[in-house]
């Protein structure tokens, strides 16, 4: 059987036209997908049933033991930490929201290592951004910073940019202008027009840099900024000024290299700057395939993006309090619950060693690196492979994910709720 | 030899992402790439394993030649190799510096460990299931 306009789960592009033959409950082939869809899709190996640790090994254990003993870990604990949350669809972030008021939790979602400090930077100036069909349809300059979509959203240029035929683009490749700027010569800079390569750390400084100029102020700008020269400057510059519409694209070289928020709130500025000569968006490349829908989903129901702790009985937000590497940096969290990631291998060192240190139970569809620290690892279906539900693409659009096949695996979102149930005596949110 | 550690997604990395236990994500996060002058620097040639120490501890991995990689930067594909090295420390931001860690690269006769073994070094204990 063949399944159309089937929703990739990945990225945070949210392919929606990709072609699936289907039999049973098997996939046998994935078509207009990037390689990364056909792996999500053709290579799902699954944690067969739930896993606690023993005192020397691993035992199997049904899913009612799993989910009284994660009841009754979450209920002895003082300060538990819920995390993770991108990788699964809108009802499990909701019903984890839920769980985490009722406990008293600290609830964050991965963007508090992704996105995190670009929405500091919005909070504090605001988003000048539009949908992909927007820039599909308008852009004649797009600008890819501190990000590599061939390598993290391979799809990115083909659906939305450098070679998508746009409304008032008709001739794609010869009428956008690209321009990558980035610290490495990465694959996406071999197809850009204009390669920008800036020294590590620097590009706040060529942010500034570029503000000024569009500002008329060539004159202030030495010959070289963090080890680009004034003429590239000049020129990068005078492309965007002459756009008719322009896009910024930015990656975690701003979010995670020094200045963080800061990099992010100038190129929001630069993007604002441009905008007194002509049409100008920026906006950021979301990682994982409903990271956005994280950040959504909390900031309906709590007020807040991330980093919610609900100690006080009320939602509080402190990034870098309430951020989880930091509350696991500081050993602060008594008792983990991850859901659809995998801080083991994507924390630092030190804040996973934590998880290790306390009862930490793990409700994902995949063995991970966290599995090796966790108490309890609880399988559960995957967002748009074994479970429908809604996700957010990177631009704010929400798409319904479909369940394609049946694998018998319960939904995350019912696991939570159980647990939800136990802990508040069979009562309802 | 003083770098900037520097690390971030790739095609094999994300496609490999839910078999940790793999040999295909092991061979693809514990790369380690280098610029060719770095490489000649240090006398060695893809495949030579490099210890990389920072403030934090210290992990082993396989060097590779980069073209697009600038001298004094190394690039490692986000996972727990590049984490087992880059601090915890946040600024305030919640955000840990995982493209600006300062570290050491020297030459090493070390194997490289497996991400089971990562793991167990912190408190954890593998699971096979295979």
């Amino acid at each position: 059987m063949i399944v159309h306009d089937v929703v990739c789960p990945f990225c945070g592009c949210l392919c929606d036209d990709l072609e699936l033959e289907v039999e049973g409950d098997r996939i046998l082939r994935v078509q207009n997908g990037c390689s990364l869809a056909e792996a999500t899709f053709m290579n799902d190996t699954r944690l067969p049933a739930p896993i606690r640790r023993t005192t020397n090994g691993w035992e199997e254990i049904s899913y009612d033991a799993a989910i009284n003993e994660t009841a009754d870990i979450l209920k002895d604990a003082d300060r538990p930490l819920l995390y993770g949350w991108s990788s699964t669809h809108g009802e499990a972030q909701s019903a984890g929201v839920h769980l985490a008021e009722l406990i008293g939790a600290v609830i964050d979602n991965t963007s508090t290592v992704c996105h995190g400090p670009s929405i500091l930077a919005i909070q504090e100036v605001g988003h000048p951004g539009c949908t992909l069909g927007q820039v599909k349809n308008r852009a004649d300059v797009v600008i890819y910073w501190g990000c590599n979509p061939i390598e993290a959203h391979p799809r990115h240029m083909s659906r939305y940019t450098t070679f998508a035929t746009g409304f008032f683009v008709p001739d794609a490749q010869r009428e956008r202008t690209v321009i990558v700027v980035d610290t490495r010569r990465n694959d996406s800079a071999g197809i850009a027009d204009e390669f920008v390569q800036i020294e590590p750390g620097g590009d706040y400084a060529v942010l500034s840099a570029l503000r000024a100029i569009v500002r008329g102020k060539d004159s202030v700008i030495p010959k070289k900024v963090a080890g680009i020269s004034k003429e590239q400057l000049i020129r990068v510059a005078g492309i965007c000024k002459n756009a008719k519409f322009g896009a910024i694209f930015f990656g975690l070289g701003l979010t995670m290299s020094r200045g963080k928020y800061k990099n992010v709130r100038n190129a929001i500025e630069l993007t604002d700057e441009l905008n007194r000569h002509t049409k100008f968006v920026i906006s950021p490349m979301r990682g994982h395939g409903n990271v956005y829908g994280s950040n959504e989903v909390f900031t309906w129901m709590t007020g807040y993006p991330f980093a919610v702790d609900f100690a006080r009985g009320i939602a509080f937000y402190n990034p870098g309090e309430t951020t989880a590497v930091d509350i696991l940096r500081r050993q602060e969290c008594d008792a983990a619950l991850i859901v659809a990631s995998d801080p083991g291998a994507n924390f630092p060192r030190d804040a996973a060693a934590h998880l290790a240190k306390i009862p930490t139970v793990v409700i994902d569809p995949h063995l991970n690196a966290t599995t090796a620290l966790s108490h309890i690892h609880i399988p559960c279906t995957a967002a748009g492979i074994d479970a429908a539900g809604t996700a957010y693409r990177m631009d704010g659009v929400p798409i319904r994910l479909k369940k394609v096949i049946e694998r018998g695996y319960p939904d995350d979102a019912d696991i939570l709720k159980k647990i939800y149930h136990h802990l508040n005596g069979e009562r309802g949110p | 030899m003083k770098c900037i550690l520097n690390t971030g997604r790739s095609v094999p990395q994300g496609a490999s992402v839910e078999h940790k236990g793999s040999e295909e994500y092991l061979s693809v996060v514990s790369i380690c790439f280098l610029n060719t002058v770095d490489m000649m620097m240090l006398g060695i040639e893809n495949g030579a394993r490099v210890m990389i120490t920072s403030p934090t501890g210290h992990v082993v991995l396989s060097a590779r030649l980069a073209e697009g990689v600038t001298r004094g930067e190394i690039f490692v594909a986000i996972g727990p190799y590049a984490n087992h090295i880059i601090s915890s420390e946040t600024h305030g931001t919640g955000m840990p510096d995982f493209k600006s860690q300062y570290v050491d690269v020297e030459v090493t006769e070390e194997p490289v460990r497996s991400v089971g073994e990562l793991m167990e070094e912190i408190g954890g204990l593998r699971y096979d299931c295979t």
